[in-house]
């Protein structure tokens, strides 16, 4: 087609001679691609992710935001109807009955005659807390460790054998060790399960960094003389961000399991946490009618993890570049 | 492979003793050694010096040190003919200041020879002074000498690697001792049911004197039938868990009540009772100071357990763990090929569901929750140990099952869709082959051989039990065993178990890795054929 009469225009109008130019000849045209805002619209793209987004700010809201509201009182709070005799072990109905209705009876009292709903609260703002921390000491040092371990052959050689003797002892005996020795508190806690707590993550780490670290770009990147941390930093890391999320993602609700676990055995903290709860109300379960103060401590504690779980996997679904296309 | 597993066994030798090193470090040395009283009736019971001694008496019997008495040095003198009776009385008498004002001349003599010798071998010498209240001594108040010391780690470790096994021998009982004669016999007609040597009754049997056990080898009609007492393990003696058994033996030994039969005793008396002959093991002088032992007995192996009516903890444990294994596989690995075979399909969503919540929701919550729906549906939520309904196994092998079942769902599917994108799989449809065939012949072959390497794992394992199950159900298993001891600080058996869980571990990976280069020809371990 001719286009000066198309257009009723001259050639010189219609077309402008470009110079030519090496520098941009060289450039390659392509979509413009940014890692964390594909990762975030891949992971919003999914309307499930909305509703546990969602229901996670509650959660997170009722756990750090509403004891505080409240003024939530540990040393207080768990006693106050200590000596009202008919505002123990309450189901929710009865509570509401015997105290007329407001928000924290919903959940019937405990033993003492707490507010089950307060003390859950409290409880998860402290299990929560305790497993974010653990996660964050124990994947920091274990990515950190574990690269180090993958990369170098002769940390290798030292840490296996690190690595079968400590792996090899019970976890729960150090925990209990270690409890015994401090007292049963928050931060003994966290000293407990993050001092061999890191060295699963270091092991997983290791075995994927030794996967990736002999694959031929790397090679050619090594022959090229690309410093090591440079490979470690921009060959390596970006195939492992969607696993560490993975990890991670899992590690969280497995410290609050932890927390819940070794409160049920007698080594738990001696903070309000939900472990301790359901400890506390484990002898109330067989007795009819008491079940609630069991139950929904059990139930509050599932429905965190599970809500952390499933943001955790979904975002480490979408952290993974080929989800991105 | 036989060299490579040699080796790997001698390697997990040295990480095994290591746990143990790194266990007793944390046991003896971080734990606060005057816990153990906390729980300890009769400490609360003992005054003034005599609690002092109990305690030191008490931290030799848990292996914090080594306690000497002067009472037991100079006993000892008398032993070897160095002291007359005399001497003994004289100089066993401590007199009741501590400054040894009071001593006569013979005891102020030999208690500076007891002070000078165990000084100069490093032990710490520390005298009591009588506790007196108007001039008479107070309960326990007696004056008191003593010296100890600390065991190193060393001499901890040699104890208890070199007592790890023991050898029954004919010299078990000390030489001087008259026993006719020592020696091993073997027959074919066990004495046991052959009471009268008359009914030639077939059942062959080792019987030992001089050895600790009268019976080395027999046959009985409990499982695995044929018995041996000719090498003991000792993982560590127990003090409060099982006062005086061995953890090996705590784990073992059968339990419940009483379960009498026709005894035969070797004096010939005949009635009904629950001791365990077999067993018999020899006690010095037992015959002669028990009269009741007269009546039974013939020899002094008079020391017999008692036949009871229930499985050992390892038992119970080992039954409900290998049932519940079982399941998994049989469960767990055809649903996870399904989901890989019908990715994204209904039963992929449903599974991924149930592998979610049981990864994410904390275990004692769902299995108060199977608790629950059991109790809903009539089925019995604790266990009995002589009453045994085989319902009761049902829960606690469902609980046990349930997130092993959702790992190995995971593991499964996951492995076979890693394998689809392989490039074998892509020939084997190029050249026509039908999908199903492809998944069949060789993904599912391929992607069961990561899962074969943990099948000893969990089979050994199964024997450990499980903690929180055991717990929720009231099951007598074996899986408390380490809690119950660290509650109630037994050092001994927390070593034991640990020690117990490092070689099975150490086990279960050298015979994982040799099961897997069995059934996959591309593995192996000689670097000849690499």
């Amino acid at each position: 087609m001719d286009y000066t009469e198309k257009y009723g225009l001259s050639y010189e109008e219609l077309f402008a001679p470009v110079d030519h130019n090496d520098l941009e000849s060289e450039k390659i045209t392509a979509p413009r691609y940014s890692y964390w805002k594909s990762v975030f619209r891949v992971f919003f793209r999914n309307k499930v992710n909305i509703i546990v987004l969602t229901l996670l700010a509650v959660l997170v809201a009722f756990a750090y935001i509403y004891p505080s509201v409240i003024g939530y009182d540990a040393q207080v709070d768990p006693f106050v109807n200590i000596n009202d005799t008919g505002a123990l072990h309450l189901s929710p109905d009865k509570a509401i009955n015997h105290f007329g209705f407001a928000l924290k009876w919903i959940f019937g009292t405990g033993g003492t005659g707490a507010s089950t709903f307060n003390s859950i609260w409290y409880g998860s703002r402290i299990s929560i807390s305790l497993a974010i921390i653990c996660a964050a000491i124990n994947m920091t040092i274990g990515i950190l460790l574990g690269a180090i371990w993958g990369f170098s052959r002769k940390v290798d050689m030292v840490m296996n054998e690190v690595y079968n003797v400590l792996g090899n002892i019970p976890s729960t005996l150090i925990t209990a060790v270690l409890v015994m020795i401090f007292s049963p508190s928050f931060w003994t806690l966290v000293f407990a399960l993050t001092i061999l707590g890191w060295m699963g993550m270091a092991y997983y780490i290791r075995t994927r960094v030794i996967i990736i670290r002999d694959h031929e770009y790397n090679l050619a990147s090594r022959c090229l003389g690309t410093n090591i941390f440079k490979i470690a930093i921009k060959n390596i890391l970006p195939f492992m961000t969607s696993v560490i999320v993975l990890e991670i993602a899992a590690a969280i609700p497995g410290y609050i399991s932890s927390e819940v676990f070794l409160s049920y055995i007698g080594l738990g903290m001696s903070d309000i946490s939900l472990g301790r709860l359901i400890y506390e109300a484990q002898n109330a379960m067989v007795t009819p009618g008491w079940g609630w103060e069991f139950w929904t401590p059990v139930a509050v504690a599932s429905v965190i993890t599970i809500v952390l779980y499933v943001t955790g996997q979904n975002l480490g679904d979408a952290a993974d570049p080929r989800t991105h296309m | 492979m036989t060299k490579y597993v040699l080796k790997r066994l001698l390697h997990g030798a040295v990480s095994i003793i290591l746990v143990v090193t790194t266990v007793m470090l944390l046991v003896y040395g971080l734990m606060d050694r005057t816990k153990i009283f906390v729980a300890d009736g009769n400490y609360n019971k003992q005054a003034n010096n005599n609690r002092v001694t109990y305690r030191y008496r008490r931290w030799e019997d848990f292996g914090y040190l080594d306690y000497v008495p002067y009472a037991d040095y100079i006993n000892e003198l008398a032993r070897s003919g160095e002291l007359d009776e005399e001497t003994r009385t004289e100089a066993v008498t401590l007199g009741r200041a501590d400054d040894g004002s009071q001593d006569s001349e013979t005891a102020a003599r030999y208690i500076k020879e007891f002070t000078d010798t165990y000084t100069a071998r490093g032990y710490t010498v520390t005298r009591l002074k009588a506790v007196v209240i108007r001039n008479k001594l107070a309960d326990g108040g007696q004056p008191a000498l003593f010296a100890y010391k600390d065991n190193s780690l060393l001499k901890r470790l040699w104890d208890y690697f070199s007592g790890l096994l023991f050898i029954d021998n004919i010299h078990y009982v000390p030489d001087d001792v008259d026993i006719g004669e020592r020696g091993l016999t073997f027959t074919l007609y066990d004495p046991l049911y052959n009471p009268t040597g008359t009914e030639k009754k077939l059942s062959p049997a080792i019987i030992g004197n001089g050895t600790q056990h009268k019976y080395l080898l027999y046959f009985d009609d409990k499982f695995p039938y044929l018995h041996q007492n000719l090498l003991t393990i000792h993982l560590g003696t127990s003090f409060s868990v099982t006062q005086g058994v061995d953890v090996f033996q705590t784990m073992t030994q059968s339990q419940g009540s009483w379960t009498q039969s026709m005894v035969h005793y070797p004096t010939g008396t005949s009635t009904m009772s629950a001791d365990n002959l077999h067993s018999a093991t020899y006690v010095q002088g037992s015959l002669a100071s028990n009269p009741l032992n007269a009546g039974k007995f013939v020899d002094d192996y008079t020391n017999v357990s008692a036949n009871r009516v229930s499985m050992s903890r390892m038992g119970f444990s080992f039954l409900i763990g290998i049932i519940s294994t079982v399941f998994v596989y049989i469960l767990g690995l055809p649903l996870g090929v399904l989901m890989a075979r019908y990715k994204e399909g209904l039963l992929d969503k449903i599974g991924t569901v149930y592998i979610m919540f049981i990864s994410a929701v904390p275990s004692l919550a769902y299995i108060f929750m199977f608790k629950g729906l059991g109790r809903a549906i009539g089925l019995p939520v604790t266990f009995d140990m002589d009453n045994t309904v085989k319902l009761m196994y049902v829960l606690p092998i469902v609980s046990l099952m349930l997130p092993s079942v959702a790992s190995m769902m995971k593991w499964m599917r996951r492995y076979m869709i890693d394998q689809m994108n392989s490039d074998y799989v892509k020939f084997a449809r190029s050249t026509g082959m039908s999908e199903t065939g492809i998944f069949f012949k060789h993904v599912m072959k391929i992607s069961a051989i990561p899962i074969v390497q943990g099948i000893p794992g969990s089979l050994l394992f199964a024997m450990t039990g499980a903690l929180i199950t055991e717990r929720v159900y009231l099951v007598p298993g074996a899986g408390g065993l380490l809690i119950d001891a660290i509650n109630q600080y037994d050092n001994a058996v927390i070593v034991g178990v640990a020690m117990f869980y490092a070689i099975l571990s150490v086990l279960s990976l050298i015979l994982g890795d040799v099961l897997m280069a069995t059934v996959d020809p591309r593995i192996s371990f000689t670097s000849k054929d690499r």
